[in-house]
């Protein structure tokens, strides 16, 4: 019994081998058949991404050059900035130094204006003088104005002259004639000292509006200097 | 040289200063006639506008006695003298002259007189930016006639009654160097007399 | 010692002015001009307040006030102007000359009569 089973098992592990043997050569042909498939699949893919690679490679490639292009541009453009930036330095230097002149200058015309303003002490001098040709008029009024009471009186002597010499009667003659030509030189003279009060006061108004004339005109200098010192402040202080 | 329209801008300006200077009170009467140039101004002057009803030449042609202020105003192109003549009478003497005052009568009318041509003088600062005032200055009044001498480009005289019986002879005498010409409104009310502007 | 120190050519105003301020008990002193004004403020330090006309004989009101602030070195004495001017470049001038305040003759006292009691103090 032992023998069959032996023979039996015998057999049935063969059979079993050869059914395995077989059916690993299928399986092995499969997986071989699925090897070569995923092979296949693989090398395709590679070679796609190879495909794409060279692509992309050119693409970058490409890139790189018009990378490489744009830095000469800018290159090329900062060349120009920086160029312009050293024009514009040196135009910033320039007004500068304007601006400086200007200033300096602003500042001078301020001194000037302000120096100029010290003319209204010149004024004063003249006001003082001004009261002192009025004085003399003054003086010359008194004096006219004497020389008229003389002159009266020496009319009324001469007519009181010619009252004695009609008295005294022919006699008298001479001394009428005499006393008629003093009252005629008194009446001129009368006349003269008329005239002369007239032109005093002529010459008191000149005197007067003219002195007042440059007393106002020089505080109107002192007025427009001051503006224009001013002025010359507020655009010393703005350039600053 | 000087245009009708800167004449009577200049005596609109003159009667708008007299008018807010020269009487004491501010609700006196303050009347102001146009006279021929070197008359007297007097009650004469006054009735004649009252019977011609318009401005005349009244005044009586008599030697001037007493005394004017004078006082100019001098800018670029012209310079503009007014003298301001006032009786010293008793009832102008007691219209200006406070009780307790130590001044002369001549010291008050001057100051008044410098009130005025100041007044005149900011008005005239609103057309013309660059002037100057003088200090004023007593003159015989027999000057007045020798106005024409300086060959003035508009000479005009005015008589003014202030109150009751004050009389007070204005002339305005102006020379010019150039063409003047401007336009003055004069209705602008004056407000800033008085107060103390702070800095 | 006077504390106030009015300045004008016209005595008619100098009688208003100081004889107003000395009505309302404060203490005056008075000049004829600018000169005259200097004069009397190197000789009074005890002076607050100074009110000058402009418009003087030998030395006009702000040729005076910038000769206070200058040559008397004076910053602290309060300065106002009453004058007939009222011109802007004048009051330029006076600021310019370290005046406090301006003021447009004729002078009402009563509206300024505070103001100057505290600047006199």
């Amino acid at each position: 019994m032992t023998q069959s089973y032996l023979v039996a098992a015998l057999m049935g592990s063969v059979v079993t081998a050869i059914v395995a043997y077989f059916l690993h050569r299928f399986y092995a042909a499969q997986a071989t058949t699925r090897i070569r498939v995923e092979a296949h699949a693989r090398t395709d893919a590679l070679a796609q991404t190879q495909a794409r690679r060279t692509e992309e490679t050119g693409q970058e490639e490409q890139a790189k050059q018009e990378l490489e292009s744009a830095i000469v541009d800018l290159r090329d453009d900062l060349a120009r900035q920086i160029a312009t930036t050293d024009e514009i330095r040196v135009a910033l230097k320039t007004a500068v130094e304007e601006k400086d002149q200007w200033t300096q200058q602003a500042r001078q015309i301020a001194d000037e204006a302000s120096r100029l303003k010290s003319l209204a002490a010149t004024f004063e001098r003249w006001h003082e003088q001004m009261i002192s040709l009025m004085t003399q008029n003054q003086d010359m009024h008194a004096k006219n104005h004497e020389l008229s009471a003389i002159v009266r009186h020496v009319v009324i002597v001469s007519l009181n002259a010619s009252i004695e010499a009609a008295r005294a009667g022919p006699a008298g003659r001479g001394f009428a004639v005499v006393a008629s030509e003093v009252r005629e030189l008194a009446a001129r003279s009368e006349e003269l000292s008329k005239s002369y009060r007239n032109s005093l006061h002529r010459n008191d108004l000149t005197t007067t509006t003219t002195f007042q004339d440059i007393q106002a005109g020089g505080k109107m200098i002192t007025a427009s200097l001051g503006s224009v010192e001013a002025l010359a402040n507020q655009l010393q202080s703005k350039l600053h | 040289m000087i245009s009708s329209q800167a004449k009577d801008s200049i005596e609109r300006i003159f009667y708008k200063a007299a008018q807010a200077r020269l009487p004491m009170a501010p609700g006196d009467v303050c009347d102001i006639v146009p006279i021929k140039p070197g008359s007297v101004a007097g009650k004469g002057a006054i009735e004649a506008r009252a019977k011609d009803g318009g401005a005349t030449q009244a005044g009586r042609p008599q030697a001037p006695t007493g005394q004017v202020v004078v006082l100019t105003i001098s800018g670029i192109l012209f310079r503009l003298m007014l003298l301001l003549h006032f009786n010293e009478d008793d009832s102008t003497r007691d219209y200006f002259v406070k009780d307790d005052a130590q001044s002369t009568f001549g010291e008050i009318v001057a100051e008044i007189s410098n009130l005025c041509c100041g007044a005149m003088n900011q008005e005239l600062l609103r057309y013309f930016p660059d002037l100057g005032m003088s200090t004023p200055y007593m003159l015989s009044a027999q000057c007045v006639p020798h106005l024409e001498n300086l060959k003035p480009s508009y000479l005009s005289s005015y008589a003014i009654q202030l109150g009751d019986s004050v009389y007070v002879a204005a002339t305005l005498c102006v020379c010019a160097a150039a063409p003047i010409d401007f336009v003055a409104d004069v209705s602008a009310v004056e407000e800033s007399s008085g107060e103390l502007e702070l800095f | 010692m006077a504390k106030i120190l009015v300045v004008d050519d016209s005595s008619t105003v100098r009688d208003e002015v100081a004889g107003f301020l000395r009505k309302n008990g404060l203490d005056v002193d008075t000049a004829v001009d600018g000169k005259d004004g200097l004069a009397k403020m190197k000789a009074s330090p005890g002076i607050k307040l100074v009110v000058s006309d402009v418009n003087m004989p030998n030395m006009d009101g702000l040729t005076m006030a910038e000769k206070i602030r200058g040559e008397l070195a004076n910053g602290a004495v309060n300065i106002i102007m009453l004058t007939t001017e009222s011109s802007p470049a004048m009051k330029e001038r006076g600021k310019a000359a370290g005046v406090k305040g301006w003021i447009v003759k004729p002078f009402k006292g009563d509206a300024v009569l505070e103001t100057f009691r505290k600047l006199a103090n």
